[in-house]
């Protein structure tokens, strides 16, 4: 940010596993683990969205569990593994969660998506077959702008039914 | 964002060692999920975030022969999953289902929302009616806060520069098994609650035989009821006793008006969420 240069900030190095590849880092004490993912590591999938926990945009697994990267610190990662959506793939073939975002047509600017369908693999681990209500209620955190949830509810529910989801 | 620095501890020993030396310079943080939007918007002084996250002794919830013990960095989704808190302490259980959002509840922690003593923190009033008790430690010793004794005003508490929370202590009564938690908020998720109250309630031949009452967000700290609950105690339940209790509630709570509801609705709304509450627990 601009005027606020501090050259004497000490930089910390962590360790971490990102998409099953193992990484060294420098971070300083605030970066955000969104921007070390979005401009350090070139993975864009994750989205900025509020910035402050609000709409789920950012949402990665850490240690295999939902979290905001909007509001991780890059510093406490330190010896953790995170996920995101480019590590869902298994080289060419999308996880059962892409494909059913893809096939139910849940996916119209696409911002909201990469969070979405992380947000719902967490949802099949807890829970594989949930009702609508139960989709609904855990999803409540991801925001999508362009208001397509009648068909990512949808997508959820046939990726549940198809017996596909794995966990990654 | 403003520059700070940045220790990440893997020991309590650590933690009150440091803050022995920072005292007010520090801020403790686990998730997170308050500390950074301070931050960014410029409200938080501290010059060196502590990370306590990754300590393994602040994370458990354990239940001995007459108490359950909850460690204050235990996450909200780990009050969830916990059998002891489903079963011994509904109230908290029902209040975390309602948390924010589950990756939220993957960060953020009870000693977090507690410490961060905001009006509207939702594990407050339920563990208020809990009667719970926190333990806090500094390098110097320990001391237990009765949670009523907690806050003192708006982000305000009685913990001292070098303190921390390290468990939070809920006396295993019979009565904390009948509990509710409504929130009220202005739309169905993710939302700042307008108010909520918890209840735990035991009833004995259609008579009150105790209850306790706090309710979130209408008065300048999480708030017990004690008068409402002294008026209760013993009367016989009854429409009536339901109505004059309302006008007690409205007259206990000291709600201000903010960009989510007037002080009148709140100290309307309060009233009908006690209805709420009582009538699903007694019917």
């Amino acid at each position: 940010m601009k005027g606020e240069v501090n050259f004497k900030v000490k930089k910390i190095p962590i360790e971490f596993s990102i998409n099953g590849q193992k990484r060294e880092a420098l971070v300083k004490p605030n970066d955000l683990l969104i921007n070390i993912l979005r401009e350090d590591l070139h993975l864009t999938g994750t989205k900025y969205g509020c910035g402050i926990g609000e709409c789920g945009a950012c949402t990665v697994f850490l240690d295999n569990e939902p979290v905001l990267s909007c509001l991780t610190l890059a510093a406490a990662v330190d010896g953790k593994e995170i996920t995101t959506i480019e590590g869902l793939a298994k080289g060419n073939k999308l996880h059962p969660m892409q494909v059913a975002f893809l096939k139910n047509a849940a996916v119209q600017c696409g911002f909201c998506t990469p969070g979405m369908i992380l947000t719902a693999i967490a949802l099949l681990k807890e829970n594989p077959s949930p009702t609508e209500e139960e989709i609904k209620d855990y999803m409540r955190g991801n925001i999508c702008r362009c208001t397509g949830y009648v068909q990512i509810v949808k997508a959820i529910k046939a990726c549940a039914e198809g017996g596909e989801n794995e966990s990654i | 964002m403003n520059q700070f620095k940045y220790i990440s501890s893997k020991t309590k020993e650590e933690v009150l060692k440091i803050l022995e030396q920072e005292k007010s310079e520090a801020c403790i943080v686990a998730g997170c999920s308050n500390v950074l939007p301070y931050i960014k918007d410029r409200k938080l002084p501290a010059k060196l975030l502590l990370n306590i996250s990754d300590i393994e002794e602040l994370n458990y919830v354990k239940k001995s022969e007459d108490e359950i013990y909850i460690g204050a960095g235990t996450t909200i989704s780990d009050l969830i999953n916990s059998k002891i808190i489903k079963e011994e302490c509904n109230v908290l259980y029902q209040a975390a289902e309602q948390f924010a959002d589950p990756t939220i509840r993957n960060s953020a922690t009870i000693g977090g929302n507690l410490a961060d003593a905001s009006p509207a923190a939702d594990v407050a009033p339920p563990l208020l009616v809990l009667d719970a008790v926190l333990k806090v430690e500094s390098i110097d010793g320990k001391r237990e806060i009765p949670l009523k004794d907690f806050f003192v005003g708006p982000r305000k508490t009685v913990l001292h520069d070098d303190e921390m929370i390290t468990n939070i202590k809920i006396k295993n009564y019979p009565i904390n098994k009948n509990g509710c938690f409504i929130k009220l908020g202005l739309r169905q998720a993710m939302a700042i609650s307008v108010a909520t109250i918890a209840m735990v309630l035991e009833v004995e031949k259609n008579r009150v035989k105790d209850v306790r009452i706090a309710m979130g967000s209408v008065a300048p700290i999480p708030l017990r009821l004690f008068k409402t609950e002294e008026f209760l105690k013993s009367k016989e339940i009854s429409d009536d006793l339901i109505k004059e209790a309302i006008q007690k509630v409205r007259e206990e709570v000291k709600p201000i008006g903010d960009v989510r509801a007037s002080a009148e609705y709140r100290r309307y709304v309060s009233g009908i969420l006690f209805k709420r509450a009582f009538k699903k627990l007694t019917d």
